[in-house]
């Protein structure tokens, strides 16, 4: 057994190896935002604890951090909500339904959420404008329901077709209606899987960049992945504290819903990409 | 109506600028190599993972019906969490973090190396177009592993435990474990691990867009950047142009991606 023993070590070895990999750049990042200084590592005197350029992030309004959170979470809030709203009734319709060419919807689905979105940005800038849209959360909102509608559909789908056709047919026997069965029975039975498209639907809208880059203007709509790529400081070079203060303030929520969510998350990445 | 989709195909016959494309098509090449590159590298470290996760989760299983779950195995599960973190952080706040670990005096990457002795003077990561590229390279295989990592173990509970059992009494070592059962189960788990991935990394635009800016002198711009750029000009026959090459590919790739996965069969 003493190659097992091996093999063994060398598992753990290999797996706090990618761990260390894994969390270095981000507790570089945690530990330069509480640095006196963002060149530390070079420096003699070493590393000092300071909150300053927390404080700074959150106490300066011009620097529009805490709108920009603002804006982050209610569009990305509001494209999750508004996609599973969709997404659920239509996942359930095609898990259900004998709908002649099903098999081709599904894959065309897929086929669309492969879209490089870049393709898509100009003409939609050109529309929104048109619209008088320009830097409001509307403009953000609808594009990224449609961009996330795909891998949420594809998703939900495959988590009703999880649900017993039984449990359909003695509610309707029971004397509930097509849509009461999907409300009172079908909903809550796959409720954690909504939840987790939810969750992965919000994870996708919090990091978009490019819609967000082209479609927004100032801090009226702007998010947090825009405002921290445009940070400049006053004399034209990055205030490093600064902005890994601002990272390490976005990093924390979403490290947080992704070690609590972790397996959720999973098992929603795991059916967006492959089956079986 | 210059942006009219009825115009790509004759503007892109017409222009006779089809060399700025071929030089993105290349690097496109050059990019494909590196995602393929980075899947390669971190298969082992993976694999080594998506193994220890299972084996500490049926441990967990076990032990916690009796109640007697060890802070090891806590605070080993917590870490394995961790590894999604990349994964589920904004692309253009990893590329600030990574553009200040590539920072030339005092980056972290410069002072790995210069404390390991593998360099005597600092690396120019992003002045210089390899540097910039392997920067790329490096900031988009961090941030992706995750994912990768999270299909391979999907694909690693497919493989039935019997196997390795009769493996061990067949008494095949475990390279030849690895090379003979993990490998060949695992391969069109791997293909589309690949495929996605590079449908992916065609797509990329944040991560350059705030860690090099497609820079020095446009070496690591992406069909997306290069598409975005003459947007930005306000060429959109141009721009556009761009878009319609980088989406055939994309789709292209998605249809092998989707053969390779045999959706339509699952789905039937």
């Amino acid at each position: 057994m003493s190659e097992e023993r091996q093999v063994r070590i060398l598992y753990v070895a290999g797996a706090l190896g990618f761990m260390a990999f894994s969390l270095g750049p981000i507790l570089y990042m945690a530990l330069t935002a509480a640095s006196r200084r963002p060149d530390f590592l070079s420096q003699a005197s070493g590393w000092e604890f300071t909150l300053a350029h927390f404080a700074a992030v959150v106490g300066t309004p011009s620097l529009h951090f805490l709108d920009n959170l603002r804006n982050s979470i209610v569009v990305s809030g509001c494209a999750s909500a508004l996609c599973v709203a969709v997404a659920a009734p239509a996942a359930y319709a095609i898990a259900r339904l004998e709908l002649p060419g099903k098999a081709l919807i599904l894959l065309c689905v897929l086929a669309v959420s492969m879209f490089p979105p870049v393709s898509l940005v100009s003409y939609l800038f050109k529309v929104m404008a048109a619209l008088g849209w320009i830097n409001t959360y509307r403009a953000l909102v609808l594009p990224y329901t449609a961009w996330i509608l795909p891998l949420s559909l594809w998703i939900l789908t495959g988590y009703f077709a999880q649900v017993p056709v039984d449990l359909d047919r003695a509610a309707l026997v029971d004397g509930c209606s097509g849509l009461g069965v999907l409300r009172k029975v079908v909903i809550p039975v796959a409720a954690p899987g909504i939840f987790s498209t939810a969750l992965l639907a919000f994870i996708f809208a919090f990091n978009e960049f490019l819609f967000a880059l082209m479609l927004t203007t100032d801090h009226a709509a702007r998010t947090v992945p825009v405002g921290i790529a445009l940070f400049e400081g006053l004399h034209g070079e990055i205030p490093w504290g600064i902005v890994m203060a601002a990272a390490t303030l976005t990093t924390v929520p979403v490290v947080f819903l992704t070690l609590v969510f972790q397996r959720r998350i999973v098992q929603g990445l795991t059916r967006g990409a492959i089956k079986g | 109506m210059r942006w009219h989709p009825i115009s790509f195909p004759a503007r892109l016959a017409m222009a006779g600028a089809l060399s700025p494309f071929i030089v993105a098509l290349q690097f496109y090449i050059v990019r494909f190599l590196g995602a393929s590159f980075e899947v390669t590298a971190w298969v082992l470290l993976v694999l080594n993972l998506g193994s220890v996760w299972l084996v500490a989760r049926r441990w967990k299983d076990l032990r916690f019906s009796a109640g007697e779950l060890t802070a090891f195995a806590i605070v080993f599960l917590f870490l394995a969490a961790c590894v999604l973190i990349p994964w589920a952080i904004p692309a253009a706040v990893s590329g600030k973090v990574f553009q200040l670990i590539y920072n030339y005096n005092y980056g972290l990457a410069n002072y790995l190396m210069n404390a390991m002795g593998v360099v005597d003077r600092p690396v120019n990561w992003l002045g210089t177009s390899a540097g910039a590229f392997l920067s790329l390279v490096m900031a988009d295989a961090w941030k992706t592993t995750p994912f990768v990592a999270i299909i391979l173990l999907a694909g690693l509970s497919g493989i039935p435990g019997h196997l390795y059992l009769q493996a061990q009494i067949d008494r095949a070592g475990f390279l030849r474990r690895f090379t003979r059962i993990t490998l060949p189960l695992l391969s069109t788990v791997l293909l589309i691990a690949l495929l996605f991935r590079t449908i992916d990394a065609l797509r990329v635009f944040d991560l350059m867009f705030v860690l090099t800016g497609g820079g020095p002198g446009g070496s690591t711009t992406s069909l997306s950047l290069y598409g975005y750029n003459y947007f930005l000009g306000g060429d959109f026959g141009y721009g556009s142009a761009v878009s319609v090459v980088l989406f055939l590919i994309a789709l292209g790739l998605s249809l092998l991606y989707i053969r390779a996965g045999r959706f339509a069969r699952e789905l039937s």
